[in-house]
């Protein structure tokens, strides 16, 4: 105790050389490795800043080579424009760009406009540019290492530019230091060029990687949307072109095209949604925002669709120059483009109609070709065990055995009821004419071009909770006025942001409003939710009005409770139906928006086409 | 430990216990009831930390001693042996108590009664009693507006307090959920002044209504800052409080309200009941138009179509029509048991006062809806 009273403060006396230290300017290089460190994050963002300058040049043919992951060697070749010897020079200078010719930083139509790519990268790497220009009689090449330049020097070289990047980060070991391994070092390009030729399907792009090709798109052709469906297809995945509906809708010289996947074919992230502004691609909360209201009646919180969008834009509208790696954007009217990506959302969605997936039913037809064999010997058999472990529990309808004919239920009770001697139209109606119930849980029905197997809960869940959305949105919704009312304190913006909407909240049961600086007071609240967690909700609600400009939360919320009810009303698996009610079930789908998917965002029904049963047999 | 004891006797004992174990929890001691015999009684003792409940039974002890065994299982046990029959329940030290009846055996796994969590005693500064029948009352017309939102704690319980209701002394229970309020007085029995205001947490109000049902004559209340203790026959409940303010209930009962409607409250609820049967919703809405000797009743879903009823009533103010929760509305009407029910309103967005005509220890508050 003593020792410590004892203790004294002590001033640390002056450090001799810190007062010796002045201001002054740094070198170039000094400049240029820290522009690169914003510009050139890794070896992803090098080739993108490569591959963009190669776009700017007008290429068709990109091709793209990187080894270890990039750190060792990154190459990229066009057949674009090129560079004269001057240009190339000029090339590796800092701000020096070609693409700002009247020195408007608004009117960006290139992908480049800083002048700051190749110089970063030079600071850091050792780069080699060889380059020849349509008119060239030579071609040139430039070196810079360690920011010093080597040429131009003449060269043979097709037309077209080639940039080598070797070493990258040498310079900065700290840089280095932060490198993944090289498998994700070069995913992360996979995934940055995949962007990028989405935006560009007349453009042909290869990767090599290591010596391995890990990429190669050919050059689409047709008109955007057929080269951009057939650019999708190739980056995304087959499954994607059937499963996609097109979005295409313009307001006061915006225009959003694209393509949309219906609700039915989903995943678990939100990796495969891919955004561009004026072909650039962006990674934007407004934009991810749009895209979960849109889809929020279709999909389960925790499920996400897939889609590519274009937004074309006056240039004056967007700022794009807010991120060093030019992945986010500004718009000057946020609610502008956000209502018209939900609105074209939702509009496309619903032109698709109750379209659900066609991959679950790919995957069983999958499942039932028969290995091996030639004969569809148990191929029944292997089709439905099969859809059994990957998505409904349809039961083994057993080989020989029709669907027309019973089929004994563990408990011994008979499956499938049959409808006999029903030779309605089938053509007059997309979903068919109902011709079974199988296991009481499935109905099915025989369409003009195949075979569509209903999830009789489901589809009848979707029904009737569409229902009860469009009551809600018809009546208006009833408010329980509080007792009460609940004060809940928040910061000041956030408290603004609410007050400011609170016409909105209110038509969707929620009044609230201003409670002194930073809180509000809630006075009435849906009817529906009953007793609710009103200090979550409007916290809630705060944080996504920031965030996606939109009610979500509460959105959501009701639609949970309409939900539930949707599902307690319904009828459930297990009951019998006869086959007029199935046919009113299929008809009441056919009229309903969205029946194609329960509220989850699973396929309330399946359609085997008449071609795939014939492939099954042999027959084509 | 060894004794005997009669069946019903012990399954009496255990159904009250084992109600307060609660079925899911981490600590595996907290399933078990705390065992110990001596002198001519076994006692029964279970926790949930929060509230503790100690019963005693008459038994034959033939040896004195203590333990822990699962109380549901027991319970299971005890509730399926034979109407009449003798249990003898036996425990060695082991990790075993051993129950015989007739030809059925059970051996139980225990453990050690030293890590049976006891309330921490504490001084009860106050107490008085009560007639069964009264506290009875006074829980039945208040709790079912109990919150269920925990988020709000402090309005998970009843709220007991001693208030002075225009020059009288009186007891008072008060339970809100935020859209409705029901507040319940009887006069203050002897002790109960100067006591603290406190919130009886709702699964202690549960427990304690159970035990009433069979409890005859008084029941004893001791209460402190914290906690509460109740006194019912064999039985003493002990639960700890809940520890935030009750809002200041009395800013929101109107005394300005101005326009009056009696009417037969059995003929108010079945109109109540029938109309509202039409509407979908969860939130059954109905609204009530109220015009010179009548009430009409009407709610519509446009799924449903609409329903119409109209109802005698003294009603003499200008022409009125206000949207109530009918199951609200409902709740309120069955803690009715006079004849007539008065409705004092001021407008369809301001909270309505309801009161039994022949009984003025109760007030209800119900917040309107807007349909
Ligand atoms: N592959 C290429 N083909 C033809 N010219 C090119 C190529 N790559 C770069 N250039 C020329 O070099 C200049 C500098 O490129 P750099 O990438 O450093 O800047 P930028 O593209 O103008 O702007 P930013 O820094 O925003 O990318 C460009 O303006 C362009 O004139
Ligand atoms: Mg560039």
């Amino acid at each position: 105790m003593k020792d410590a009273i004892n203790m004294t403060v002590r001033i640390l006396p002056p450090k001799k050389d810190a007062v010796h230290m002045t201001v002054r300017i740094l070198p170039p290089n000094l400049i240029n490795q820290i522009a690169a460190g914003e510009v050139v994050e890794r070896p992803a963002s090098v080739v993108k800043e490569l591959v963009e300058n190669a776009l700017d040049a007008g290429a068709t043919h990109i091709d793209i080579t990187m080894n270890e992951g990039g750190r060792s060697l990154i190459v990229v070749s066009d057949d674009g424009a090129g560079m004269d010897d001057r240009s190339l020079a000029l090339a590796v200078e800092r701000y020096a760009t070609s693409k700002l010719p009247d020195d408007d930083l608004i009117d960006i139509g290139f992908f480049g406009f800083r002048g700051e790519a190749l110089p970063s990268i030079g600071a850091v790497a050792r780069l080699k540019i060889t380059s020849r220009t349509r008119e060239g009689s030579s071609a040139w090449y430039v070196m810079v290492a360690g920011g010093r330049r080597d040429g131009p020097v003449p060269a043979p070289h097709p037309r077209g530019t080639r940039v080598e990047v070797r070493d990258l980060f040498y310079a900065t070991p700290a840089r280095l230091k932060f490198l993944k391994a090289a498998r994700t070092e070069l995913n992360h390009a996979v995934d940055m060029l995949n962007r990028l030729a989405m935006a560009h399907p007349y453009v042909a792009f290869t990767l090599n990687a290591d010596g391995r090709t890990r990429l190669s798109l050919d050059a689409e052709i047709g008109d955007l949307f057929d080269a951009r469906l057939a650019r999708l297809g190739a980056v995304v995945g087959k499954d994607f072109i059937p499963n996609a509906v097109p979005v295409d809708a313009g307001r006061d010289g915006f225009r959003l095209t694209g393509y949309a996947g219906v609700p039915t074919y989903n995943r678990r992230n939100a990796l495969a949604q891919y955004m561009f502004v004026n072909g650039r691609p962006v990674r934007d909360r407004l934009l991810h925002g749009a895209v979960r209201g849109a889809y929020q009646d279709f999909l389960a919180s925790n499920r996400h669709p897939y889609l590519a969008l274009f937004l074309e834009c006056p240039p004056q509208e967007v700022d794009v120059n807010v991120h060093p790696a030019k992945a986010e954007v500004r718009f000057r009217d946020a609610g502008k483009v956000r209502g018209l990506i939900v609105g074209a959302l939702k509009h496309a969605l619903s032109e698709a109609g109750h379209q659900a997936s066609t991959t679950v039913s790919d995957a069983a037809l999958g499942a039932m070709r028969p290995e091996g064999a030639r004969l569809p010997q148990r191929a029944s058999n292997s089709l439905f065990s099969a859809a059994q472990a990957g998505q409904a529990p349809l039961h083994s309808t057993g080989p020989g055995t029709g669907l027309a004919e019973s089929q004994m239920n563990y408990d011994g009770a008979p499956t499938a009821a049959v409808i006999e001697g029903d030779d309605e139209a089938s053509a007059d109606f997309p979903l068919g004419v109902a011709r079974a119930q199988v296991h009481e849980t499935y109905i099915v029905a025989q369409s003009e071009d195949g075979l569509v197997i209903v999830d009789q809960h489901a589809a009848h869940e979707r029904l009737v909770y569409e229902r009860m959305k469009a009551m809600l949105a018809d009546k208006g919704i009833n408010r329980q006025l509080l007792l009460l009312p609940e004060v809940v304190e928040l910061d000041e913006a956030a408290a603004q942001r609410l007050v400011d909407r609170a016409e909105e909240l209110a038509e969707l049961g929620l009044v609230l409003e201003a409670f002194g600086d930073g809180a509000v007071v809630v006075r009435e609240v849906p009817a529906l939710l009953g007793e609710t967690d009103v200090q979550g909700l409007v916290k809630d609600l705060a944080d996504e009005v920031s965030d996606f400009g939109e009610a979500l939360a509460l959105k959501d919320k009701l639609a949970d409770v309409c939900g539930t009810m949707a599902c307690h009303s319904s009828i459930r698996a297990g009951r019998r139906l006869g086959g007029p009610e199935m046919n009113a079930l299929l008809r009441e789908m056919e009229h309903t928006p969205h029946a194609g998917q329960c509220n989850h965002g699973r396929p309330t029904y399946v359609t085997i086409k008449m071609t795939d049963i014939e492939q099954l047999f042999g027959r084509r | 430990m060894k004794l005997i004891i009669e069946r019903s006797a012990l399954l009496k004992s255990l159904g009250h216990v084992q109600s307060v174990v609660e079925r899911r929890t981490t600590i595996p001691i907290l399933s078990n009831v705390r065992l110990d015999a001596a002198q001519g009684t076994l006692s029964l003792n279970a926790t949930d930390m929060d509230l503790e409940i100690v019963e005693s039974a008459l038994a034959d002890v033939g040896e004195a001693g203590k333990t822990t065994a699962p109380a549901h299982t027991l319970y299971d046990i005890v509730r399926k042996l034979p109407d009449g029959a003798q249990v003898e329940l036996a425990f060695g030290g082991g990790s075993q108590l051993t129950l015989t009846s007739g030809r059925s055996r059970f051996q139980l796994a225990c453990l050690p009664v030293d890590d049976f969590p006891a309330l921490a005693p504490g001084d009860y500064p106050h107490s008085f009693s009560f007639a069964a029948a009264d506290l009875r009352s006074l829980i039945d017309r208040t709790r079912f507006a109990i919150s269920t939102e925990e988020t709000r704690y402090y309005l998970n319980g009843i709220y007991l307090h001693a208030a002075d209701s225009e020059g009288v002394n009186v007891l008072r229970t008060v339970a809100t959920d935020g859209h409705r309020l029901a507040r319940v007085e009887l006069p203050l029995p002897d002790g109960a002044a100067g006591m603290p205001g406190i919130i009886v947490p709702r699964k202690a109000v549960t427990e304690v209504r159970k035990l009433i049902d069979e409890a005859e004559g008084e029941i004893s209340i001791s209460l402190s800052e914290s906690k509460i203790q109740f006194a019912i026959g064999d039985t003493v409940l002990t639960s700890k409080l809940i520890d935030g303010t009750f809002p200041d209930y009395e800013r929101v009962i109107p005394t300005g309200n101005d326009k009056v409607m009696e009417t037969d409250c059995k003929t108010l609820s079945q109109a109540v009941d029938r109309v509202s049967a039409i509407s979908s919703e969860k939130s059954r809405s109905i609204k009530l138009n109220m015009e010179k000797g009548t009430v009409t009743l009407s709610a519509s879903s446009p799924e449903h179509g609409s329903a119409v009823e109209e109802i005698g009533a003294s009603y003499d103010a200008s022409q009125l029509e206000i949207g109530f929760n009918a199951r609200y509305l409902l709740d309120i009407m069955q803690q009715i048991e006079g004849d007539a029910a008065r409705f004092t309103m001021a407008d369809a967005a301001s909270p309505t006062v309801i009161r039994d005509v022949s009984d003025g220890s109760a007030v209800y508050v119900l917040m309107p809806m807007r349909v």
